[in-house]
């Protein structure tokens, strides 16, 4: 039976209840009212009776006669009444039992802080959809409607390459947009481009097969994408993935149910690890996820989509003038706040503030960094307080306008008590509100998360409109641009970055002056400058934030960078998959145009320079510079062998600066504060911040900037606040794909790119996820070394094929067929790998097996011997109930698999045959009576 | 001009060139499938690794520019294990056979994919050739051979496997029973003898392979006629004696002595022979405790102690093979032995060191699903359900036994004595089931009316797709895909014929597998036997 026939039953089971129920008692109510009514009137009739007996013995007969009938019909009531009580409580506690069946099946939806719409204004999924606009479509494609085009009509096709152009850098452009409207790549449509523009069809073809992002077929209505980040892998990912595959019966090898409604798809990473484990339907972010839940929230979007239809929810957001009001409410709009709801916060906020008239401004500010409590919410008062919310409900943005602001006037104000008053009568809602959320930077943790810390690219955090270039301007902003335009050479530009002792932020650390220098002195007229926003480590968001939050931070380091280099045109490279990201550059592009800080006329210089955004669309490999380079220039991201180096020989040729987006978000503070500020942060040979992304098995995750030199013990612990439901702390594993696991008895390690590379780690771009004692290292490896496997270009045989081997290995070793050589195989082979690759990619990937290999020895032992100590890999685990079982059937009603028979008040058993070890009954046992072994 | 140092020799050449170029200047001849001079570095196969010193990585000598004063380092053994291990990858991804599997089950090696290409062209004479350049005693061994190589046959998975055995019967009778049987050609005479104690199947093979090799061959035997064990281990129902007296006419007739009736030991001394001729094989069959005792040497059980992989006895120029060297009586096997015994009895009169037949590499398909030998069918147009083999020899007709070689699916590789990456396994000792797991999928594209195109051979070096560009085919080829499931395709799905119209030729000679190869090569595959220099692999220059 289907949860509806449930539903169905325990509505009628409720509603037949309440019938009962009133029957009976308005029954018993006219009982009694009739009894009431004749009481006297028989009294008064044997009253009579027995006076007349006493005149006339012969009426004796009739007074005992009237007396015996009387009790008679008193007897009867009263056992009538009895039955009708009976049936009163029974029925109470049918209709009780009904409700509550009806309102837990009902409460399998998802709480709402799990389902959240993101901002539908930007261009992610939804139903409206904008227009493509003048080459830059920022729209990343989730499949909403296949049909809404038809592939015949391929005037779309004309329209997008007159926007784009012609040229064969186009292509992914061109490519980006087609996908963007028909939802996958018509073959007719990728004809006609080769058609009329200088596109050949072996480009188009090599192109459209590399990256993730382009789907050959179509794709369901509504794209699913689960992400598969560090994160939401350690928090069980590839259960979720199995379980929405199963409720969907997807067969394998497929990626779309039978009714084309949903296609699922894993990501790298959605940037959201501290929701971890997340999926994505179109717009729609959910969080927090269980396979028990997963099923759900398909049901639960396609009745949220309903709901929504024909409502239009791109709904213009009123920017409020700072100058009328008196107050401020400060919501964070980052990727992680938004998926976390703040966009239906911050709607709210919008709904209240209106409906109050109170006095504030409402304004988005970027990444807060508290990752692991969004949404966060700051409510500012007209007297400068400040009061920090986290975890905030739509439902509880009244409260919060309530709480701080007023009405300017008087009538409103009464109005406000009294609808107020009104509120706190009809719920308790206020109080517990107020209990929960708000949170204070005097407290503990919340000190101890943010006191390690020091904001240089993360500057003004949680402060800043993202948006607002006056206010940017205000807080101190393009002050190191125009310092650097006006007062000093390139040279002397670069001289500061030298002192400033500032290493790429994109893993490697090369020293950023030296690249600067090269790119400067490199002959030729035309140079560029490109920025690295190709985040694609899973369970790294760093990038990605700081696009969000400070895209005139990183314009203006480039702009620097550009300056100091000599060149007058640039491009950011940015993940299809960061939509707003790519809004937000493109918006702070055209407002900086706009006041000529860019454009034909810099600040007033007569300098040039122009940037410009190519979107990437998905291929991880496209990190390493030179594939990047080729990316642009419109081909495979295959790297090439270095040297020649980019700034040397980069895009189209000509000498080109590369630098991750953090290198540049650093610069403008670094010429504000002169070199020597940044230099004093830090260790010898590692200078300055660093941005991690803090996820796993930590109680406070998010995004932090930490000074180097500081310990991964201290991030763990302090930052962090120590592991998750106190278990031990077994490793950290930092890099991403291409660092390694540094175990907690190495935790001291500093911060440092040399010291991390001796433990075998990267510093990488900076995701940082912190394991525990059920994470098992064989798997770590294996999900890490099937990434890059996955991500790998193909072009040269130590990585295309050698990663394939180890990875076979890792297979094996995970499902318990371990060969008695596999450990020293795959110990040589990750060496040659790591020597005979030709791009960091390849060299770098083997790290994450070095590692635990060297740390964890004895776990891979152990999987030799078909064991996983961490209970982890599903080959090498089985579920038993044990004797502590009750019968209660919770386990038999969540499992997914219907591997658990439903026996009541008998012990249960687990069918390993159909057992999916998903873990499920584990969780939801209460007498923890589920044992693995 | 820059002058480097690459394994401490020193060598000068011009300022841009490679390390690459500078190492052929010295003759060494370092691993680059991906390379092709006059085209930009592939750098994709990452074979030709080389260590620059004071640098922290292996760089690829194909595109790395010479410095003044490197010091390079590329035979070291961290080197050659790289590019071993490269090797080894790349054969781990390798759909292909080197050689058919019927020939690699066939003890003597007969190349018999060209046998059956020659025989379903009609072309009788060459298959007599092929036949002849490994077995001796063809028609014999038609009647007498347990078929192993049909049971290496890849027709066997999806069906009935080709008749080879029969099939080579046939060629060899007709070539007996025509006026003019062919007669293979010998080397100039060496000037050397041979004694040939034993006129058996082993010691007739030996004589013949010794023969063609220019080397006087006396066999000597105590029975009456030559055959030995031929004459008493088969009924003459299947083996017939005029068959073999036809087969040792053909050894006669190329320059043979017999010495039938004569027992070494008793009417001849080893010690004797040993100083009549210049070599020795003992090939007695049997070793019996007595003809042991005659022939004065030491005896394991039933054979004498030979090395295994030079023939050798303890006795200087004295060799054995066959029955009298293991155990075991397979007729092909002697006939097998005896060409081996005739291979090292060639080095020892040569003067060369004995190593015996030189080890060849060849690369062999662990696991062929049936779907994947179903589609190297089309190439012979092969219906689905066979004909029945004709059973009996009686009858069989050209035209039938036409038909039946047309069945084969060529599993051999039409570039086998020229492809690259076969040589440098051979060269760098390469184990080509060290890292054995998922691989390409055999597939065969026969559109092309030049071109034959087998992805699954394909290393992806990208020398076609930039040729095809570079030669402006309109659609051309392309990399599709990415990571490990790389190919190479043409655009839009289309069929090779399409992509490669005028640039097929160029594509095929750039091919550094057996991936694309030219057609005509395909007809001459089965000339592959021992390995000569790749092509394409350039001599060092002047």
């Amino acid at each position: 039976m289907s949860r509806k026939t449930y539903k169905t039953i325990a509505l009628l089971l409720g509603i037949s209840g309440v019938a009962v129920v009133t029957v009976c008692i308005a029954w018993l109510i006219a009982v009694e009212i009739s009894a009431n009514r004749r009481e006297p009137v028989e009294k008064a009739r044997l009253e009579t009776l027995v006076d007349l007996s006493d005149e006339e013995p012969a009426e004796l007969e009739t007074l005992y006669a009237e007396r015996d009938r009387q009790t008679q019909s008193r007897l009867q009531r009263t056992s009538r009444v009895e039955t009708a009580s009976y049936v009163l409580i029974v029925s109470a506690v049918l209709f009780l039992v009904g409700f509550k069946w009806f309102v837990a099946l009902r409460g399998r939806r998802l709480p709402d802080i799990n389902r959240v719409n993101p901002q539908r204004a930007g261009c992610k999924g939804g139903n409206n959809r904008p227009v493509l606009k003048s080459g830059t479509c920022p729209s990343a494609g989730a499949p909403c409607d296949a049909q809404e085009a038809a592939p015949a009509d391929l005037s779309f096709v004309d329209q997008a390459i007159k926007g784009i152009g012609r040229g064969p850098e186009a292509v992914i452009p061109i490519l980006n947009a087609i996908q963007g409207h028909y939802h996958y790549l018509p073959e007719a449509a990728l004809r006609h481009v080769c058609q009329t523009t200088e596109i050949t069809p072996a480009q188009i073809t090599g192109v459209a097969s590399f990256y993730n992002h382009f789907r050959r077929m179509p794709g369901g209505r509504h794209s699913v994408k689960v992400c598969h980040g560090t994160a939401c892998h350690v928090a069980g990912a590839q259960n979720i993935t199995d379980e929405i595959r199963r409720y969907l019966r997807i067969d394998p090898g497929q990626d779309t149910d039978a009714e084309r409604l949903f296609t699922v798809e894993k990501v790298a990473c959605l940037g959201c690890c501290t929701l971890a484990p997340v999926v994505q339907i179109d717009g729609i972010t959910y969080g927090h996820l269980t396979p028990d839940t997963a099923p759900a929230i398909l049901e639960d979007f396609l009745a949220q989509s309903e709901s929504e239809a024909g409502k239009h929810d791109g709904r213009p957001i009123v920017k409020l003038s700072a100058a009328d009001k008196h107050g401020e409410i400060r919501v964070g709009l980052g990727s992680c706040c938004v998926a976390g709801g703040s966009g239906k916060v911050y709607t709210a906020l919008q709904q209240a503030l209106s409906e109050t008239n109170a006095a504030a401004a409402i304004k988005r500010v970027g990444c807060v960094g508290m990752c692991h409590r969004t949404p966060l919410v700051e409510a500012i008062t007209p007297d400068g307080t400040s009061s920090l919310y986290a975890g905030v409900n739509a439902a509880d943005a009244k409260a919060i306008v309530r709480r701080h602001f007023k009405a300017p006037s008087i009538t409103k104000r009464i109005g406000n008590a009294a609808s107020a008053l009104v509120d706190d009568l009809l719920s308790d809602h206020q109080r517990r509100f107020i209990a929960h959320h708000s949170i204070e930077v005097r407290d503990p943790p919340v000190a101890a998360f943010l006191g390690p810390q020091k904001h240089i690219a993360t500057e003004h955090c949680g402060r800043l409109d993202p948006t607002d270039l006056d206010e940017y301007i205000r807080l101190d902003g393009f002050q190191a641009f125009e310092r650097c335009v006006k007062e000093l050479a390139p040279e002397q530009v670069i001289q500061e970055i030298e002192r400033s002792g500032l290493r790429g932020r994109g893993g490697a650390g090369f020293p950023t002056a030296r690249k600067w220098a090269r790119v400067c002195q490199a002959g030729g007229e035309l140079k560029y400058v490109v920025c690295n926003g190709d985040e694609g480590d899973p369970g790294a968001f760093m990038d990605r934030m700081l696009m969000e939050s400070f895209p005139y931070r990183i314009i203006e380091g480039m702009a620097i960078a550009a300056y100091a280099v000599g060149a007058e045109n640039g491009y950011f490279y940015i993940r299809a998959e960061y939509p707003l990201a790519v809004q937000r550059i493109s918006e702070a592009i055209l407002e900086c145009e706009r006041r000529n800080i860019l454009g034909d006329n810099i600040l007033g210089t007569h300098r040039k320079l122009r940037l410009r955004i190519m979107q990437g669309a998905g291929a991880f490999v496209c990190g390493e510079e030179t594939a990047l380079l080729a990316s642009i220039e419109g081909r495979r991201g295959s790297p090439r062998l270095r040297p020649p180096y980019p700034a040397e020989n980069g895009l189209w040729g000509k000498p080109t600066l590369v630098n991750n987006v953090e290198t540049y978000a650093a610069v403008p503070w670094i010429i504000r504060h002169a070199a020597e500020a940044f230099a004093a942060l830090g260790t010898a040979t590692s200078k300055g911040t660093k941005v991690f992304a803090l996820a796993g098995k930590i109680k406070r995750g998010g995004l932090i900037e930490v000074p180097m030199g500081i310990t991964i013990r201290q991030i763990v612990e302090e930052i962090g606040g120590g592991i998750k439901e106190d278990r031990r702390f077994k490793a950290v594993q930092i890099g991403g794909p291409s660092g390694g696991c540094i175990p907690a008895y190495s935790a001291d390690t500093p911060i440092d790119f040399d010291a991390l590379t001796h433990a075998g780690a990267i510093m990488g771009s900076g995701g940082l996820v912190v394991l525990d004692e059920t994470d098992c290292m064989v798997d770590i490896a294996h999900y890490f070394l099937s990434f890059t496997q996955n991500q790998s270009c193909g072009k040269c045989t130590f990585c295309r094929i050698g990663t394939r081997r180890m990875l076979d290995i890792l297979e094996r070793l995970r499902t318990g067929q371990g060969r008695r050589r596999d450990l020293e195989s795959l110990e040589a082979l990750a060496h040659s790998v790591k020597h005979g690759s030709l791009c960091g990619l390849g060299r770098t990937a083997p790290n994450p097996v070095l590692t635990t290999l060297r740390y964890f020895h004895d776990e891979y032992e152990a999987h030799l011997e078909g064991r996983c100590p961490a209970g982890k890999c599903p080959a090498l685990i089985t579920y038993r109930v044990t004797d502590a079982c009750t019968g209660c059937t919770l386990c038999a009603q969540h499992c997914p698999a219907e591997a658990i028979a439903f026996t009541p008040y008998v012990k249960h058993e687990i069918d390993a045959e159909k057992c999916t070890r998903c873990d499920i009954c584990r969780i939801k046992c209460p007498e923890d009576a589920i044992e693995v072994t | 001009m820059p002058r480097v140092v690459i394994d401490s020799q020193k060598v000068e050449v011009p300022a841009g060139n490679t390390i690459l170029d500078a190492a052929r200047k010295l003759g060494l001849d370092i691993p680059a499938l991906c390379h092709l001079d006059g085209h930009p570095p592939g750098t994709s196969c990452m074979l030709c690794l080389v260590r620059v010193k004071g640098r922290d990585r292996l760089v690829p000598s194909c595109a790395t520019l010479v410095e003044e004063g490197m010091e390079i380092e590329s035979e070291s053994a961290h080197v050659r294990s790289l590019r071993r291990t490269g090797l080894e990858l790349l054969l781990a991804d390798h759909a292909g056979d080197c050689i058919a599997p019927c020939q690699n089950v066939c003890p003597a090696g007969m190349d018999i994919p060209s046998m059956l290409r020659q025989i379903a062209g009609n072309r009788w004479d060459d298959a007599i050739v092929t036949i002849r350049k490994d077995i001796a005693l063809p028609a014999i061994l038609g009647r007498a051979c347990p078929e192993l190589c049909e049971r290496g046959c890849r027709l066997g998975d999806i069906g009935r496997p080709a008749s080879i055995c029969m099939l080579k019967r046939f060629v060899a009778d007709r070539d007996l029973a025509s006026s003019t049987p062919h007669l293979p050609a010998c080397q100039p005479p060496s000037g050397k003898s041979v004694a040939i104690l034993g006129a058996g199947p082993t010691g007739l093979a030996a004589a013949y392979h010794l023969l063609l090799a220019g080397h006087a061959c006396t066999l000597f035997d105590e029975r009456g006629l030559p055959g030995g064990s031929l004459r008493t281990e088969f009924d003459s129902q299947q083996l017939p004696p005029e068959v073999i007296d036809a087969e040792v006419g053909v050894i006669a007739r190329l320059g043979a002595g017999f010495r039938m009736g004569v027992c070494v030991g008793r009417d001849v001394s080893l010690a004797g022979l040993r100083e009549e001729f210049d070599a020795v094989l003992v090939a007695v069959g049997k070793v019996t405790a007595e003809n042991a005792k005659m022939l004065d040497m030491r005896v394991a059980k039933d054979h004498l102690l030979v090395n295994r992989q030079t023939q050798q006895t303890e006795l200087k120029g004295v060799f054995a093979a066959g029955r009298a060297a293991r155990p075991g009586k397979l007729v092909v096997r002697n006939v097998a032995d005896g060409k081996r015994a005739a291979v090292c009895i060639d080095q020892y009169l040569s003067g060369v060191p004995v190593t015996g037949p030189q080890d060849e590499f060849h690369y062999r398909l662990r696991h062929v699903d049936s779907d994947e030998a179903t589609a190297l069918a089309p190439i012979t147009n092969q219906t689905s359900k066979p004909a029945p083999p004709p059973n009996v020899m009686e009858g069989l007709t050209p035209q039938q036994a036409m038909t039946e070689a047309a069945r084969c699916l060529h599993c051999d590789c039409a570039l086998a004595r020229t492809c690259r990456l076969r040589h440098y396994a051979r060269v760098y000792g390469a184990n080509p089931d060290r890292y054995q797991g998922g691989r390409k999928t055999l597939r065969r594209h026969l559109e092309h009316a030049d071109v034959i195109y087998e992805p699954g051979k394909c290393i992806l070096c990208g020398l076609c797709v930039q040729i095809a560009s570079e030669a402006g085919e309109p659609l051309g080829l392309t990399f599709v895909g990415r990571g490990f499931d790389v190919r190479v395709e043409v655009p839009f799905n289309r069929s090779i014929a399409d992509g490669l119209q005028h640039a097929a030729r160029l594509c095929a000679e750039a091919c550094p597998t057996g991936a694309l190869v030219l057609r005509t090569d395909g007809c001459q595959a089965g000339l592959c036997g021992s390995v000569e220099p790749p092509r394409g692999a350039q001599a060092p220059a002047p």
